[in-house]
């Protein structure tokens, strides 16, 4: 029987202390982690616990255990603010947040979460030496954001097609997309889509909301153009300029 | 200025004593009070009756006191008294059957250590008496008594006895109306949902007193009158008086009133749809008894959020922010005239549309199926159907989806939509053991219905499984001595991701040994073996509506056989392929309930085809047809000559096969719904000195299970006869079948739905075109039960009797008994 599994048969919750002080020295986190857990509520309001606390918090941490690793070093940060430990602990806390946003495609309640603990730390420590690291994840998960949101009216765009032409969706999602997120690195794709959504509406249109439908793409062509006149997209954006130009002389000329 | 709180005296705490029997720590207790030693209150004041509050609310301790022991200056010596609450340590329930005793004591929390308080005691009794009041025991008595346990040394601790009279259940004798004319007493009575008169006759609803639902009849009662046109109906008073034999009698007195007429009805506010348009929608003339019950409902049906009414009418057409008032404008003579004030406001438009909840699946599965997108008209039914259609994904608890409305803005006309999700587990894994077909056989089946096939090698998405992306994938491995097969799906809902072409790919190996009888055991060496694959891609359409779906298929089948001696064949050794194209179309608008579809119909009409390869190959098969006339199958020689001329013809095989088959589903009253169906099916060959091949035939009769199996045969439910009897051995090439079903539901619960059903069918096969006669038929009739739970999938059971005498007998076939699993009839 080995002396860890005596240490967690033990009565002596020094004993467990030290044993799990050596273990998480060690690197072992999950061995110390579970002699933590046993002895936090004994330690409870004495001196040691700051040290214990810290430990265990990181031990989930370190566990990638990030959903409890988050919860305890901010109940650390929150029972210890004076402590040397407390910035350390609420930055690790707002990053386990980070660790739980999940892939873009998928529901971001976590990200919202994460992006908000972020600022709470800066907000607190702005002098603090995580501040660039901070500010890197905060930018990791706007991006995260603004991709999904980015994707959806991009998606929009490439099922229009089927049933009934529905390209006003992806107009008005780029619409809103672009309202959102004003200093967006997808600024450029999403002015060519939207760009590209009202060609198509446009160009497909029904005869008699044709014209106004190929004045509002010719009115995204120009906002687009103007923004980004040496884009990778540019090109293709003239041809299709081109081709709603010479569509909308057809109303000119008989007015 | 002194308020009364104030009055007291400042002293400092010099010391806090506990005294009474508790078992916590006196430094506990007086943390807990949040008093402390050196602080300075007012005695009397608020600190000390925060205190007292503080320690009545942790709801460990009674008879709870703080006494000012002495006081020396502005010392002041305190005194906190209490008691412990004592434990709960035994239960006992008189009065109710043992089975009942553990679920009371569940409800109440009635669990051993809990704290007795007074709170307790009462819930606990106000519980019961209420729970035995509902079931009509309106007599009910409950008491609860405490007794200390004696020899208790560490806490204290109580038994608890509940004592419970139910007495007799209370039935109500009569129900009386007094002061009705226009209306008789039974079709009063008969408005009262939930109260009705003893009566031996109705054995579905008991008759009891319970006094809410009686409060609630009591309105039915006007309601009733109101709907006739009595609008001023009222109850002016009701009596319940206790009769000798232990019943209830009810007497209510009711002033009718007079009745009343719709007069004109006049919109107001009007300007998308006409008056006309809107009093259609209406359906009340001029003229019509007043009813303001059926008025409500036409212009705003509660019940049904697709309901046919003005509400929906302008809800569909984008208009959420409009608003419609009926407003009584003169009641002269008994005629009322209507005003039905619009107010349309302008119609709205979805700004931002979002889900929320899918921490499994990828946006795209879920977005590419909202009917509700970004700057879109508003429109009640594109929400409803949009949350139908995510339910039937599968991957979402449909209970628990729900469209939520946020931003509604009604000066800009916008609103944004949330759909919220919830994920449930769309993977299955079965794994099963058994005896049959003459051995163990061991099954191992994966379903995974949101399957992600890109991420397969991406390490970090398996959770259990990559999931995400809806497709479906699915493996089975099945095996016993004498067969093993392994088969794999693969369907991809959306092909391209770019329109709803559904994608879907399948590949079967089924190995079939021979029984060897010197052994007993499967001989390795006398094999069967076919592999398959199918790839298939089904559409979408949106013509003639959007109902429709067009598929089309190609399979590959190679048969092999090793040494297979059996009758099945001519030949042991040799193959057989079968190449082929499927064609579909398909309707289906069949609702709500898959299980127990209640409207609509679905019908379906295939051919598949293999190329005629006879037209390209060169062969005279009219030359092999004869030389194989001429052979006797009893000769050796013959025989296995027989045997190269149908590998000949069956190298590939030749066929075209056309199916047709209808459901109608017809609701009749209530839930009774008529389920009316249609099938035919023809194998044919192009060249009919090639002959109509051995394979992909149908055979009629039985449960209609085991489909698909070995040769491509077909297997045509036909209850009332054994499996597969109507056919001859062969199986037929042709078949029709003509089925009536009466069906009624038990209970459409989400744990199980379970309906009765009472069908009569006809249908027969036949070998040739020659003999068919579509008015032949083998009839039956009978009755049976399905059953359908979740976890089960379906399971039914039915009793058919055959009219018919089965091929080559005389007497007709009698009762047969048929179990379903997993299939529908």
């Amino acid at each position: 029987c080995s002396e860890y599994q005596k240490a967690l048969k033990s009565e002596d919750i020094a004993t467990k202390f030290k044993m799990g002080t050596e273990l998480y020295d060690d690197g072992k986190f999950s061995k110390a982690n579970k002699l933590f857990a046993q002895i936090v509520p004994q330690y409870r309001g004495k001196p040691q616990a700051e040290k214990l606390m810290f430990m265990y918090s990181n031990s989930f941490y370190q566990m990638k255990d990030y959903y409890l690793a988050g919860y305890q070093f901010e109940r650390f940060e929150s029972q210890y603010p004076k402590s040397e430990k407390a910035e350390e602990a609420l930055f690790l806390s707002a990053k386990s947040f980070y660790m739980l946003s999940p892939v873009y495609s998928k529901e971001q309640k976590e990200t919202v979460t994460a992006i908000e603990k972020l600022q709470l730390f800066i907000n607190k420590f702005p002098e603090s030496e995580y501040l660039p690291q901070a500010n890197k994840l905060i930018q990791e998960l706007d991006y995260k954001l603004e991709r999904k949101d980015f994707e959806i009216a991009k998606l929009y765009n490439k099922i229009a097609n089927f049933e009934s032409a529905d390209y006003e969706a992806s107009i008005k999602a780029f619409d809103n997309f672009l309202l959102d997120y004003p200093g967006t690195s997808f600024r450029e794709e999403a002015m060519y889509y939207r760009f590209d959504s009202a060609y198509r509406l446009g160009i497909n249109s029904v005869e008699y909301k044709r014209e106004d439908r190929l004045n509002t793409a010719i009115k995204y062509y120009n906002a687009f153009q103007k923004a980004y006149p040496e884009s990778e997209f540019s090109s293709e954006a003239e041809k299709m300029n081109a081709e709603l130009q010479t569509a909308i002389q057809h109303y000119t000329i008989k007015s | 200025q002194e308020s009364p709180l104030n009055l007291g005296q400042k002293y400092t705490i010099a010391e806090i004593i506990v005294t009474g029997d508790t078992n916590f720590s006196e430094a506990t207790i007086v943390t807990f009070s949040g008093l402390r030693k050196g602080e300075v209150i007012a005695i009397p004041g608020e600190r000390i009756s925060e205190a007292l509050k503080k320690l009545w609310g942790s709801n460990l301790f009674s008879n709870i006191d703080i006494y000012l022991t002495k006081t020396e200056g502005d010392q002041a010596y305190l005194e906190i008294s209490l008691q412990d609450l004592p434990e709960l340590n035994d239960v006992e329930i008189r009065g109710v059957k043992k089975g009942k005793k553990e679920a009371l004591i569940k409800d109440n929390k009635l669990n051993k250590g809990v704290k007795v308080t007074e709170n307790l005691i009462t819930t606990t009794k106000n519980y019961l008496t209420n729970k035995y009041r509902k079931d009509g025991f309106y007599n009910t008595k409950v008491t609860v008594t405490t007794t200390p346990v004696i020899d208790s040394i560490e806490k204290s601790r109580v038994n608890m006895l509940v004592n419970i009279e139910k007495n007799d259940k209370v039935k109500i004798k009569n129900i009386d109306f007094i002061g009705n004319e226009k209306l008789s007493d039974k079709k009063l009575r008969k408005a009262m949902k939930h109260t009705k008169q003893k009566n031996f006759l109705r054995f579905l609803k008991r008759s009891k007193y319970v006094k809410d639902n009686y409060k609630e009849d009591l309105v039915s009662v006007i309601d009733k009158y109101k709907e006739n046109g009595y609008r001023d109906a009222r109850v002016i008073a009701d009596s319940i008086s206790n009769n000798d034999d232990g019943t209830l009698s009810i007497a209510v007195n009711i002033e009718e009133g007079e009745k009343y007429t719709f007069g004109k009805i006049a919109f107001v506010g009007n300007t998308i749809f006409t008056d006309q348009q809107l009093s259609s929608m209406l359906g009340i003339e001029q003229g019509d008894t007043y009813n303001g019950v059926e008025l409500k409902k036409r212009i705003a049906d509660d019940s049904r959020p697709d309901a046919q009414d003005i509400t929906n009418l302008y809800q569909d057409s984008g208009y959420l922010f409009s608003t419609i008032n009926p407003v009584e404008v003169s009641a002269d003579g008994n005629v009322i005239d209507m005003e039905i004030r619009i107010s349309e406001g302008k119609p709205a438009y979805f700004n931002n549309v979002t889900v929320v909840g899918n921490d499994k699946t990828n946006d795209r599965v879920i977005y590419r199926e909202l009917r509700t997108r970004p700057g879109q008209l508003y429109s009640k039914t594109a929400v409803v159907r949009t949350v139908r259609e995510l339910g039937q994904l599968g991957f979402f608890d449909a209970q628990q989806l729900s469209p939520n409305f946020k931003n509604a803005n009604p000066n800009e006309g916008t609103l944004d939509m949330e759909y919220s999700v919830v994920e449930k587990g769309s993977s299955q894994i079965e794994l099963q053991g058994g005896y049959g077909g003459g051995g163990f056989i061991g099954t191992l089946g994966l379903s995974f219905n949101n399957f992600a096939i890109k991420d397969i090698f991406k390490g970090e998405a398996y959770k259990p499984v990559p999931t995400g992306d809806g497709q479906s994938l699915a493996l089975r491995l099945q095996a016993s001595r004498f067969y093993q097969t392994y088969s794999f799906s693969f369907t991809e809902p959306w092909m391209g991701g770019k329109r709803p072409i559904q994608f879907s790919t399948s590949l079967s190996h089924t190995m079939q040994f021979l029984y060897n009888p010197r052994t007993r055991d499967a001989d390795k060496s006398k094999s069967f073996n076919i592999t398959g694959i199918t790839v298939g891609l089904a559409k979408r359409l949106t013509q003639p509506d959007d109902y429709f779906t067009l598929s089309q298929a190609i399979s590959f089948q190679h048969y092999d056989l090793q040494n297979y001696n059996t009758g099945l064949f001519t030949f042991g050794n040799g193959y057989s392929n079968n190449l082929a194209y499927t064609i579909g179309l398909s309707r289906n608008n069949t609702h709500t309930d898959p299980i127990y579809p209640t409207g609509g119909s679905s019908f379906s009409v295939t051919a598949k085809v293999s190329p005629p390869f006879s037209l390209l190959n060169n062969v005279d098969y009219t030359a092999l047809k004869d030389e194989r006339a001429g052979l006797n199958p009893t000769d050796p020689d013959d025989y296995a000559r027989m045997g190269e001329i149908d590998q000949e013809r069956y190298k590939w095989l030749e066929f075209y096969k056309v199916k047709f088959k209808g459901d109608w589903y017809t609701k009749v009253v209530d839930k009774l719904v008529i389920k009316s169906g249609i099938e035919f099916g023809f194998l044919g060959a192009y060249n009919n000195d090639r002959g109509v091949i051995p394979f992909e035939r149908f055979f009629v009769g039985g449960d209609g299970l085991g489909n698909y199996s070995l040769d491509g045969r077909e297997s045509i439910a036909m209850r009332g006869y054994p499996n597969q009897s109507l056919s001859s051995q062969d199986g037929g090439t042709i078949y029709n079948k003509f089925s009536l079903e009466l069906r009624y539901p038990i209970t459409l619960g989400a744990q199980a739905k379970i309906f009765a059903l009472g069908f009569m069918e006809g249908g027969s096969s036949y070998d040739n075109f020659k003999d068919y006669n579509p008015f032949n038929l083998k009839r039956s009739a009978g009755v049976g039960l399905r059953i359908f739970m979740p976890a089960f999938g379906l399971l039914g059971i039915d009793f058919g009797h055959g009219f018919d005498a089965l091929p080559g007998q005389s007497e007709k076939n009698g009762w047969e008994t048929h179990f379903i699993i997993g299939q529908q009839f």
